[in-house]
């Protein structure tokens, strides 16, 4: 009984088609148990994120039967009547279970290397091990594949370093400073990735925002949702005596932060590392700021080059995963015989 | 041998920018201790002292310190990259005590008690060893805020810590240090007695280790009084230990009273 696969993803199909299939998790056991009371599969877990929605079945059906049922279900369920062509995809055996492994190793996904898909797929594996949607075939293949993702995981980069501005931002800062959960932050000018840095610096522990901004409301708005504090644009210099991170984003035309100011200001703050990240475009610190000691200046350009760096290195760890999962495949379609087994008897998953 | 093949090794881990746990390195390390180990006990008991009583076996003590800390250190394994600066440290210095006219004979000096003097002089010692493995950390300081300065990718893939926890490492180390060689010299100068019409004060060793001891002070008190951290604090205690390295030798051979 092999395992199929049947779906539409990010890569083949946009956000609208894909949300007219997604399925809301509290549907799922209700559609799992349809798809088995039809007998379009005998075992089915459905994987339904924000990229992805996707069957995995195992079934007793000739595949091409098999696909033809899965599909009208799928299009029946979503209630779509446009055309469809390649968005939505059919794998079998040996395809789908290396397009399983792919998934839970975060190869398929649209940040290459995410884990949070890993606990996407466990959750939906759950749900349909709960409803006794699962057997043999499909419980092995899942256990397998969070296997190889914990094994990708941990012996190759696949995973390795931050692939936004955010996280580029705070392995930055966990570089400069000892610790994180006393440091204090400042933004500078209330931007959406501003926002996004600074919450990604509140998550491994920075202990206190302070937010200005030329619109106070937009800065108190802000500091509320970040449970900081804030204060009146033309105050900030003299909170910086404690601060030691400062992002801006200002929309200012001119710098914000030159030398000439900072150069008082770092002898106040006892020459204390100072990291700055400057994401405001035309840029709020002047780059001269670079050379004065103990000072650390990241532009958006810089913090995207990072990211797209440690993309880079993902990608090239690609062709190493894909070795891994092949392998993997092979071993659980085609495992050795046990010794002592009769040369006529099979026991080979999905088709004993 | 080994320190020189570990030192050979680091060069590699320098390019690839210490991403690697290094137990390459630390292998060789461990292998080099455990010679210099067997070799300084085998002369301590062939001689039945502690083996610090001339240039070479002082030098040799000084790296043993050294190595044996990094082994301690690199247990863990996020420290074990310590030993691609420490190598390099140590094969120099080794080499250095292999020149001629270091491990001369000696005998007792009756006018010493041995035990005073071996505190005196592994005191000393031990002081320019964590005064070295502060200079370690130093120049893993340095190369950490270029790379975060002139923003190298390896600056972030690097195992080497945070700087301000590398600035902690250096002034802590150097506090030590500097405990231990105050400590040394008060005890030289209060428990040895010397000879009759030989004085401390024409002896170029004690003049030498004065300006070290003050050396020493100076960056302490740059560093608690006025804020001077980071990069000048770094290169402090690289700078001051450079010194030590190139004149403890000929400062020795100089002295009447330590040669």
């Amino acid at each position: 009984m092999p395992i199929v696969v049947i779906g539409l993803s990010h890569h083949t199909s946009p956000v609208e088609l894909r949300e007219r299939f997604a399925f809301a998790e509290a549907k799922i056991p209700e559609a799992l148990q349809k798809l088995r009371s039809n007998g379009v599969a005998d075992e089915a877990v459905i994987l339904s994120t924000c990229n992805r929605v996707e069957i995995y079945a195992a079934t007793t059906n000739a595949d091409h039967s098999a696909f033809q049922a899965l599909r009208q279900f799928l299009v029946a369920r979503g209630d779509y009547e446009g055309p469809l062509n390649d968005e939505i995809y059919n794998l079998s055996e040996p395809q789908s279970v290396e397009h399983l492994f792919k998934v839970a190793c975060g190869i398929d996904s649209m940040v290459l290397g995410e884990t949070e898909i890993l606990g996407q797929l466990k959750k939906a594996y759950d749900l349909a091990l709960q409803h006794k949607h699962t057997g043999g075939r499909l419980n092995k293949a899942f256990q397998r594949a969070f296997n190889v993702a914990k094994q990708i995981r941990t012996g190759t980069n696949i995973q390795r370093g931050s692939v936004s501005v955010g996280s580029v931002a705070v392995e930055l800062a966990e570089k400069i400073f000892s610790a994180l959960h006393d440091r204090h932050v400042m933004v500078i000018g209330a931007g959406d990735t501003s926002e996004k840095t600074a919450r990604a610096l509140l998550s491994r522990g920075a202990q206190s925002i302070i937010v200005s901004n030329r619109s106070y409301d937009r800065a108190e708005a802000l500091a509320r949702d970040l449970g900081g504090r804030a204060i009146h644009f033309e105050e900030w210099a003299s909170e910086f005596q404690k601060i030691d991170i400062v992002i801006s984003s200002t929309a200012a035309p001119h710098y914000v932060l030159d030398r000439a100011k900072l150069e008082p200001l770092m002898k106040l703050r006892k020459n204390r590392p100072l990291l700055l990240i400057d994401i405001a475009v035309p840029r709020d610190i002047e780059p001269e700021v670079n050379f004065l000691e103990n000072v650390y200046l990241y532009n958006i350009d810089h913090l995207q080059a990072i990211a797209d760096d440690y993309l880079k290195q993902r990608r090239e760890e690609i062709v190493r995963c894909e070795a891994i999962i092949r392998e993997k495949v092979k071993v659980l379609l085609n495992p050795e015989q046990p010794p002592g087994l009769a040369s006529g008897s099979r026991a080979v998953f999905g088709h004993e | 041998m080994v320190y020189g093949l570990s030192a050979i090794y680091s060069v590699f881990l320098w390019r690839k920018g210490f991403r690697q746990h290094d137990r390459v390195n630390y292998g060789l390390l461990l292998l080099a201790a455990i010679f210099h180990t067997t070799a300084m006990f085998k002369r301590g008991f062939s001689f039945d002292r502690c083996p610090v009583n001339n240039l070479y076996e002082a030098t040799l003590f000084l790296l043993w310190t050294i190595v044996a800390t990094y082994l301690v250190v690199g247990l863990w394994p996020r420290l074990r990259f310590l030993g691609a600066f420490a190598a390099p440290l140590l094969f120099c210095v080794g080499v250095f005590a292999l020149m001629p006219g270091l491990d001369n004979s000696y005998g007792a000096r009756p006018e010493f008690k041995h035990d005073w003097v071996s505190l005196h002089a592994a005191l000393i010692l031990l002081s320019y060893g964590a005064f070295g493995l502060s200079s370690v950390a130093g120049l893993m300081y340095l190369t950490q805020e270029h790379d975060l300065k002139f923003r190298k990718m390896r600056a972030i893939f690097s195992l080497l810590p945070p700087i301000q926890r590398l600035e902690l490492v250096i002034g802590r180390l150097m506090v030590t240090g500097f405990v231990l060689l105050t400590a040394g010299l008060v005890i030289g100068a209060v428990r040895l007695k010397l000879p009759e019409g030989v004085s401390y004060f024409d002896d170029p060793k004690v003049h030498w280790s004065i300006l070290v001891w003050l050396l020493y002070l100076a960056l302490l008190i740059m560093n608690w009084g006025f804020a001077q951290g980071g990069r000048r604090f770094a290169w402090g205690a690289v700078g001051c230990f450079l010194f030590v390295l190139l004149t403890f030798w000929g400062v020795n051979l100089m002295s009447p009273i330590h040669h």
